[in-house]
């Protein structure tokens, strides 16, 4: 069978070559507007040649054989073009296509953007572009999206709102870099996060593992996570609203309006999201207390969880003009109100009226031109000013049970807490805590194409932030002498980008370049010569300089077997508790502190992707190491220091951190209407202190996700659509601690966050036009339980349902 | 074509070392081998034996502790091997459990520190090996001392265990002016004290009390105040109860903590018993520093006084003695740097007989720097005779780490103690308070990083 095939093969290739070695088609492929088509196939009488489109647009096919020859070319989310040519011996044919976007099917117009999609996944980068339009139909938050993307994980305390941790490959905290369009979602505040901002105001999500371009430079030295807004110059406008359990209710109000002539364009988006996050939780600490302190384990209702958030961006500016591309002055603003129903654990005492409340009123700019006075030339910038603000509180002192009642003691009198508020301390009486800063960020980016091949790119981001904080149930000598510190960072880079054999090599080099200052105000009385007293802030100052540098580099072996490898010497400078310790709890500066430093690798492949028949399908595969030295820590011994009470400060211990894993993932689709996803992430995360070698506890090292969509065309009615989805989430046991030996008899098994495995289904049904697209989501339908952090339990079973208007066309 | 077969060899590859890392996840059969069921004859004592697993640093003892019990007799046998780390039972606390133990080494008792349960107070029926199993309901104090309370068993016959919290609130006048800061004046820091006890034979709360107390005017208003308390304390008459305190100072004029001070007398906080009212403070006119100790009982009757360590003493610790008339006897001057002839002495733990001779764990300055901390000794002490020797049959090293060391078993006049340099391999040593003799007891299996915390 095989030597038959292969016979076949030689003939045709011998004949070809027999019949007209020289008969060339050539031309280009673009679309209505005269972009071009990257990655279109144009077909040769069913099958026998092919040719892909390159990213300039052009297409050649050689040794075609003498004769009438029918062309098909096809580029998915446009309408199939078919022309007949007929060839004589040793002619050079020239033939272009336009293509024609097809409008009625919504999935093809999100199969388009994949093709952003695989060339940012292609550079050479570990990275992931999340894509948000199926998600923003349905009834999905923007983190749990993230949750699905292979090497991302994502820890969150709760439901809607929770306080959440992102870890790439295993490093996670401070390590891990989120920004919006390029600027530090610190700036925003809580207000305007992963936790409030909907998918449809995102246009994708690139989660960059390891290595981080020049064009996102901060001291990320794990990853980024970049959320790219929505741009856009056309009009559209689109309405949601979702509710669900939980008294759970989210909707958002996207608008986009350009006025052809003149360019102007106005742009507004709002959202609203509030949760009760009521659901039931059990377990250890879910108890009822008796007056002699007794106590039973019970199945409770979260009480004090509700989340509320509000915000908007409002833009005004104009697009396509001849000066710019996009150029937007706007305001967003943001506002959001959280409880906090517990402490690091769900512990026997529940918290009442404890929340955080935080705004923020920021003045945005954007800038992007291409061809920037000469050809070649792009700019790009992201500024944002404004001021946000937290205030926590925490005034309630009685102290109430998992019932959601007021405890009682032995004499039936309500129990007051010792420290006066819910959250355990050591400093008496109640919390009002305000927390004010002032942010700025500007980040421009200059790229300069020199020819096709070369590319250099130059950045740079500031990023500044002062804070004050004040407690208003603190006198005033008290909130005086508080130390505060302020943050400036500036971050170069340059990026070098080179293109070579025809797109088979992609290589980047870049360097960059950190320049921190941390400021820290301590305020001193000073007395006048009047004798009177006034307060002066003492200013100390912290300037620190370092480099980074990295690659990444793609080379397409085969054209559909592409190697991707990065590395990069990432940086992560001290923050300003690490340089400047915190008075309060006796912990002292350091200036000579270092950064922690850690060289990243990745070594990947992307196979794909392959079509066969109607199957087609595409695997990408990453191995990766993060080796981090000098970590920044409290010294080993600090409790007995602490103890007695010897002053302690931050130090760079000689300790290193690894991670190393792999990671895989897979994407299979039938003749476009079956889809399935899977991937997984597997690492060892490890320190080695003293010379001894051991696993990072609390760390979930082994995560599984799937997915599955399935389409049905013209359901019910013509040209309408249903999508049926199931979505599985699995993450295996952990510990908190150090795992025990298997002898040892651990009854409560106190320290173990359970292996996790959670199911949901969904539904959406786009109408006629598809001006309504209606949404239907089951979560954790079996109720399993599931934890991210030790004992803190996350919602069981709830169902969703989104209802979506959307106009493309005015 | 041929490509097409090495894409679809590579996938296979790829695909099967997937199934083959979920195929080895699933092979996690619980392995129980190796346990051994310990007996003792009716006579003897259970010896609980505990150690202080490696959380992210060698001797942090944050990845549990785990407790094995075994005879006294295999105690001493210098052939059984004890390995708590690897079959032992696991005490939920989130940090070094803080254990007690019933006099007759029958019972254990645990408040857990930190976690979900913590506040809670659990009891166990010691039952050999790691057979601890629990009696009765968990009876929590958080409502009133806190999720991660510092607690002790009063030794009144195992009835009753006391736990105690403080915070802090600092006075200020503004002179009438809430903005203007400069009129300020700074006048104390008041503490308020928590004290709770339960019933160990019961387990339920019997009493609660709160105060609030601040040093006398001239100390307080310099800015020392009493930051943490700790180690409760019953007089031999069963009516005072006394609190050991840690004394902090603030800067006055700018509330900071202050780091250069001198360091004021030895003081105790004195409750009336079993009310828990009236409290006042006594201060030593031998001893500076602290009274709060750390992680083992600070203070012990004997003999009709309370005798009581003291730490960050200037002149190295003082073991101090409260007479009777529940005052600081100041004629008893029992200074460690003398009696051991080191500078800084620093009284880790420590645990008197019956008969008024105690094994005590110490530091001082000379000692070396482990992978821990500071290198920890064991000294035989005299309280009549107010001498103190350094055991010298125990063998140490830099990384022989004491500082979390909370327990010692008691058997008549002879006191159980665990000797092992962190992640290293040690033994029991079983001292004879009265002969001074030391038996090299049972081998102690250790694990990399972990360290033991004593005997019960």
């Amino acid at each position: 069978m095989k030597f038959k095939l292969f016979f076949i093969f030689f003939a045709i290739i011998t004949s070809s070559y027999s019949q007209g070695l020289q008969n060339i088609i050539s031309g280009k492929v673009i679309d209505e507007k005269g972009e071009p088509l990257f990655g279109a196939t144009i077909f040769v009488d069913n099958n026998l040649l092919a040719s892909i489109v390159n990213e300039n647009g052009n297409y050649v096919i050689k040794n075609i054989p003498q004769g009438k020859h029918l062309l098909k070319v096809s580029y998915l989310g446009y309408k199939t073009e078919t022309k007949e040519v007929t060839v004589k011996n040793k002619e050079n044919l020239k033939l272009d296509f336009f293509l024609n976007e097809n409008t009625e099917s919504l999935k093809q117009v999100s199969l388009l953007s994949k093709s952003e999609k695989t060339k940012t996944e292609t550079k050479g980068f570990a990275v992931n572009v999340v894509e948000t339009k199926e998600a923003s139909l349905r009834n999905i938050q923007t983190n749990e999206l993230l949750n699905t993307t292979v090497g991302v994980k994502i820890r969150q305390n709760g439901g809607l709102g929770s306080n959440v941790q992102y870890s790439l490959n295993g490093l996670s905290g401070s390590s891990v870099r989120i920004f919006i369009d390029g600027i530090p979602i610190s700036m925003y505040g809580s207000s305007f996060s992963l936790n409030s901002i909907p998918p449809s105001m995102i246009k994708n999500i690139e989660v960059y593992k390891g290595v981080v371009p020049g064009h996102l430079a901060d001291d990320a030295l794990g990853g980024a996570i970049n959320i790219v807004m929505k741009k856009g110059a056309k009009s559209n406008f689109n309405a949601s609203i979702s509710y669900g359990s939980f008294n759970t209710l989210q909707s958002n109000i996207n608008g986009l309006y350009r006025f052809k002539k003149s360019g102007l364009t106005l742009k507004a988006s709002t959202f609203y999201n509030y949760s009760a996050n009521n659901y039931k939780v059990w377990g250890r600490g879910i108890v009822d207390i008796a007056p002699n302190g007794r106590t039973t384990e019970i199945t409770a209702k979260m009480f004090n969880n509700a989340y509320k958030s509000i915000g908007g961006i409002t833009q005004i500016g104009f697009t396509d003009v001849k000066w710019a591309d996009q150029f937007f002055i706007g305001f967003t603003g943001s506002h959001d109100y959280k409880e906090i129903p517990n402490g690091a654990f769900m512990s026997t005492l529940p918290y009442k009226g404890r929340f955080m409340e935080s705004d923020a009123k920021l003045t945005t700019l954007t800038y992007q031109k291409k061809d920037l006075v000469i050809k070649g030339l792009d700019i790009n910038i992201n500024g944002l000013y404004g001021k946000r603000n937290r205030v926590v509180n925490d005034t309630v002192p009685w102290v109430y049970t998992w019932k959601g009642e007021r405890l009682k003691d032995l004499k039936g009198n309500d129990i007051k807490y010792n420290w006066g508020s819910q959250q355990e301390k050591t400093q008496y009486g109640p919390v009002l805590n305000r927390i004010s800063r002032n942010v700025a960020s500007i980040r421009t980016g200059l790229s300069y194409e020199i020819n096709k091949q070369n590319k250099i790119l130059v950045n740079h981001v500031y990023s500044g932030l002062n804070r004050e904080d004040h407690n208003e149930f603190l006198s005033a000598l008290e909130n005086t002498f508080k130390e505060t510190k302020d943050l400036y960072k500036n971050i170069y880079s340059l990026s070098y980008e080179l293109n070579a054999f025809n797109n088979q090599l992609k290589a980047n080099l870049f360097g960059k370049h950190y320049r921190q200052k941390v400021l820290n105000n301590k305020p001193e009385f000073i007395d006048n010569p009047d004798g009177s007293k006034s307060v002066v802030e003492k200013v100390y100052n912290s300037n620190k300089n370092y480099n980074g540098y990295g690659f990444a580099f793609s080379y397409a072996i085969l054209p559909n077997i592409t190697l991707l490898t990065s590395a990069e010497k990432a940086v992560r400078l001290p923050s300003e508790t690490e340089v400047f310790g915190n008075a309060g709890d006796n912990v002292r500066e350091n200036v000579t502190i270092k950064p922690e430093i850690s060289n990243n690798y990745n070594l990947g492949f992307r196979f794909g992707k392959f079509n066969i028949q109607k199957h087609s399908f595409t695997l990408t595969t990453n191995l990766f190491s993060r080796n981090i030295q000098d970590l920044i820590s409290l010294p080993i011994d600090k409790d007995q220091l602490d103890q007695d009470d010897q002053v302690i400060y931050y130090v760079n211990l000689e300790k290193r951190s690894t991670s190393k894993g792999v990671e895989l993932d897979l994407n299979y689709s039938y003749n476009n209407n079956l889809g399935l996803n899977f991937n997984m992430s597997h690492f060892n995360l490890t320190t080695l202190v003293n010379g001894l070698e051991v696993a990072v506890p609390n760390t979930p090292t082994f995560t599984m996700n799937a997915g599955v969509r399935y389409s049905i065309k013209d359901f019910f009615q013509k040209k309408s659509s249903l999508n049926l989805f199931y979505s599985a989430y699995f993450t295996d046991e952990f510990s908190y601690i150090k795992s025990q030996e298997s002898g040892v008899r651990d009854d409560s098994n106190f320290s173990n966050i359970p292996l996790q495995f959670v199911q949901d289904l969904g539904i959406s049904y786009a109408f006629p036009k598809e001006h309504f697209v209606i949404s239907f989501d089951a979560k954790n339908i079996f109720d399993k339980t599931a934890y991210d952090n030790l004992s803190i339990q996350k919602p069981g079973r709830s169902f969703y349902i989104k209802l979506n208007y959307t106009i493309n066309k005015f | 074509m041929k490509k097409q077969l090495f894409n679809l060899k590579t996938l296979t590859l790829a695909l099967s070392s997937l199934l083959l890392v979920v195929g080895c996840k699933e092979d996690n059969d619980i392995d129980k081998e190796g346990i051994t069921t310990e007996t003792k004859d009716a006579s003897d004592r259970w010896i609980t034996v505990a150690g202080a697993k490696m959380g992210s640093n060698p001797g942090d003892g944050n990845g549990g502790t785990l407790v094995y019990a075994v005879s006294s007799k295999n105690a001493k046998d210098p052939n059984k091997v004890i390995a708590p780390f690897d079959y032992g039972y696991v005490v939920p606390s989130n940090r070094t459990a803080r254990l007690q133990a019933s006099e007759d080494g029958n019972t254990l008792f645990n408040i857990t520190y930190a976690g979900d349960t913590g506040g809670s107070f659990f009891k166990y029926t010691v039952d050999g090996g790691q057979e601890f199993n629990q009696i009765g309901l968990p009876v929590t104090v958080a409502q009133y001392v806190g999720t991660a309370p510092r607690w002790i068993k009063l030794f009144d016959g195992d009835n009753t265990g006391a736990a105690v919290y403080v915070s802090t609130e600092d006075v200020i006048n503004d002179n009438g002016t809430i903005d203007d800061v400069t009129d300020d004046v700074y006048v104390k820091t008041e503490s308020k004290i928590a004290v709770v006890t339960i019933s160990l034979a019961n387990q339920e709360i019997i009493e609660f009390k709160d105060h609030t107390i601040s040093l006398d005017d001239i100390n307080a208003v310099k800015g020392y105040y009493i930051s943490r308390i700790d180690m409760p304390v019953l007089n031999a008459a069963g009516d005072k109860l006394y609190i050991g305190a840690q004394v902090r100072k603030k800067d006055p004029t700018t509330l900071e903590r202050d780091n250069d001070y001198d360091i004021l007398g030895t003081k105790t906080i004195v409750l009336d018993y079993p009310s828990l009212d009236n409290p006042s403070i006594i201060t030593s006119a031998i001893g500076h520093g602290n009274s709060n100790g750390y992680r083992s009982i600070n203070a012990f009757e004997y003999n009709g006084d309370v005798y009581q360590a003291n730490q960050s003493d200037p002149e190295g610790s003082h073991i101090l003695k409260i007479g009777a008339n529940n005052q600081y006897d100041n004629s008893y001057d029992f200074n460690l740097d003398t009696a051991l002839g080191v500078t800084g002495a620093y009284v880790l733990a420590w645990r008197p007989a019956g008969n008024g001779k105690a094994v005590l764990a110490y530091r001082h300055e000379g000692s070396e720097t482990g992978v821990a901390g500071a290198q920890g000794f064991f000294a035989l002490v005299d309280l009549n005779a107010k001498t103190a020797t350094t055991i010298n049959e125990i063998p140490y090293e830099a990384d022989f780490y004491l500082f979390q060391y909370q327990g010692f078993a008691v058997k008549g006049n002879e006191i159980f103690v665990t000797q092992a340099p962190v992640g290293k391999d040690g033994n029991i040593y079983a001292i004879d308070t009265e002969t001074g003799a030391v038996t090299k007891g049972a081998q102690l299996k250790n694990v990399e990083g972990s360290h033991f915390i004593g005997t019960w």
